[in-house]
């Protein structure tokens, strides 16, 4: 048969096609857990510190970061071989992208999804060397990890900014490529793809107001809403 | 009801690659918009009243022959299905992407198809001699529906100008080619066993070359379930190499 390309590049197509699909599914999912993981500040520092206290003491934290690391570094390059090099070819993209805005979304998401996933690539890769230090140093000395007191001092320092940023994008970057993973393979065909679009909307803005308001309370400009829970001492 | 009354400004391509001293750039014409009102009557019109160089393809004006695609403010359409009645006071018309362009507002498809065709060899390859008078294989009624849903495709070219790979990848085997192969990799009589339709599926220039922008899907005239096609294909891949 007169293939498209030689034979052997087949298996490897598929491979990275499952790798970046399968790495970017896990990171979103981890994404939603790492949201309920943070939003313990919504108690209060006591509720945090406790939590990340366990995190780490049972050694979950550390593995994990590093686990998340790898899989993050590995999707961004798997991700990345479908972005066109050249930018003559980009800046077609995108004409036709802002073209086709009128009748559909999806290719101009496309683009988006490309730009959003460069910016937590920077982005991101600071925060989670920041976690790695936070929760390995303290295996070779008396040092304390992940606490709450840090996380509020470096977010009213100015981090509020950047981690404004990694979230928008985080959760449109996840939210939009969960969805157009499950249109590629076919996953939860019979919801339709507009019911998708629209789940995917919601989790979207779910986790946006969610992160927005862990944000506010760890820059100090509100209270903990939940720290009723912990008998109101913050 | 067409909207009466209006007066259509046309922004037109025009650039005929066979004449040395012509200059890629945009003109503009006006004409009247009358009810029911095609942009095949529209190019009509103008070419008739204001300008008779002005180059298109035409053919059934019904969306079979897939001859009269073309950007329509930014979007691939047919022209014989497009009404005036849906468009803004200004349409700006380009021609299909990604084809050779003959001049203005007309490309050659053919060039393309037909590559696409040969490199994927689609048509049925059967080993048995054909038997006129034996009974045919029989089919099953969702199989052959699909197959039908492929087959529906009258290559017009709006999904493989609406494709930002194909756009900028002239390998890629596009929603177009990607359908066809999937046509033949569903018929039973087609003999190609799962690992020789594994090549040609799995590969960069294959589905694996989609990036999911779903443009494809949504400017199908024959609207064609091309994302449930795109997704029969990623999982035969799967499923073979497993």
């Amino acid at each position: 048969m007169n293939l498209l390309k030689p034979a052997n590049t087949a298996t490897r197509q598929l491979v990275y096609e499952l790798l970046s699909g399968g790495t970017g599914l896990v990171l979103a999912l981890f994404m939603w857990g790492h949201m309920v993981f943070v939003g313990s500040i919504l108690t209060g520092s006591r509720g945090f510190d406790w939590l990340a206290e366990m995190l780490e003491v049972y050694f979950i934290a550390q593995p994990t970061v590093i686990v998340i690391f790898v899989l993050f570094l590995v999707h961004a390059a798997l991700a990345a071989r479908k972005i066109p090099a050249q930018l003559v070819e980009r800046r077609k993209m995108i004409e036709l992208g802002k073209g086709l805005k009128g009748a559909h979304e999806e290719s101009i998401l496309w683009i988006w999804q490309v730009r959003t996933g460069m910016i937590v690539l920077v982005l991101g890769s600071f925060h989670l060397v920041l976690m790695a230090i936070d929760v390995l140093t303290p295996l070779w000395g008396e040092r304390i990890g992940i606490e709450a007191v840090t996380s509020l001092e470096r977010v009213q320092a100015g981090l509020w900014l950047p981690y404004a940023i990694l979230l928008i994008c985080v959760e449109f970057h996840a939210s939009i490529g969960l969805y157009r993973l499950a249109v590629k393979w076919g996953a939860f065909a019979k919801l339709g793809r507009s019911t998708l679009h629209t789940i995917e909307r919601v989790i979207l803005w779910l986790f946006l107001g969610l992160g927005f308001v862990i944000l506010l309370v760890l820059a100090g400009v509100i209270p903990p809403p939940l720290a009723f829970l912990l008998g109101g001492n913050a | 009801m067409s909207e009466t009354g209006r007066r259509l400004t046309f922004e037109v391509f025009r650039y005929n690659p066979q004449d040395p001293d012509s200059k890629p750039h945009m003109q503009t014409f006006e004409i009247e918009e009358v009810p029911y009102m095609s942009l095949f009557m529209a190019l009509n019109e103008i070419r008739e009243t204001l300008d008779p160089s002005l180059q298109f393809d035409f053919a059934c004006r019904s969306a079979i022959c897939g001859s009269c695609g073309m950007m329509v403010n930014g979007q691939p359409a047919l022209g014989c299905r497009t009404q005036t009645s849906d468009l803004p006071d200004v349409v700006r018309l380009h021609p299909l992407p990604v084809f050779k362009l003959v001049g203005d507002l007309s490309v050659d498809t053919g060039i393309w198809f037909r590559e696409m065709a040969e490199k994927s060899e689609a048509w049925i390859h059967a080993e048995k001699a054909f038997d006129p008078q034996a009974q045919e294989d029989r089919m099953d009624d969702d199989l052959a529906q699909k197959i039908y849903d492929s087959d529906r495709c009258i290559e017009c070219g709006c999904c493989v100008a609406s494709c930002g790979v194909a756009n900028v990848n002239a390998e890629f085997a596009g929603p177009a080619g990607l359908n066809r192969i999937a046509r033949f990799a569903m018929d039973p009589r087609d003999t190609r066993d799962d690992d020789e339709w594994f090549e040609v599926i799995s590969n960069e220039n294959g589905v694996f070359g989609c990036i999911g922008m779903m443009a494809c899907h949504d400017v199908c005239p024959k609207e064609l379930p091309l994302l449930e096609v795109y997704a029969y294909l990623r999982r035969k891949a799967l499923s073979t190499a497993l």
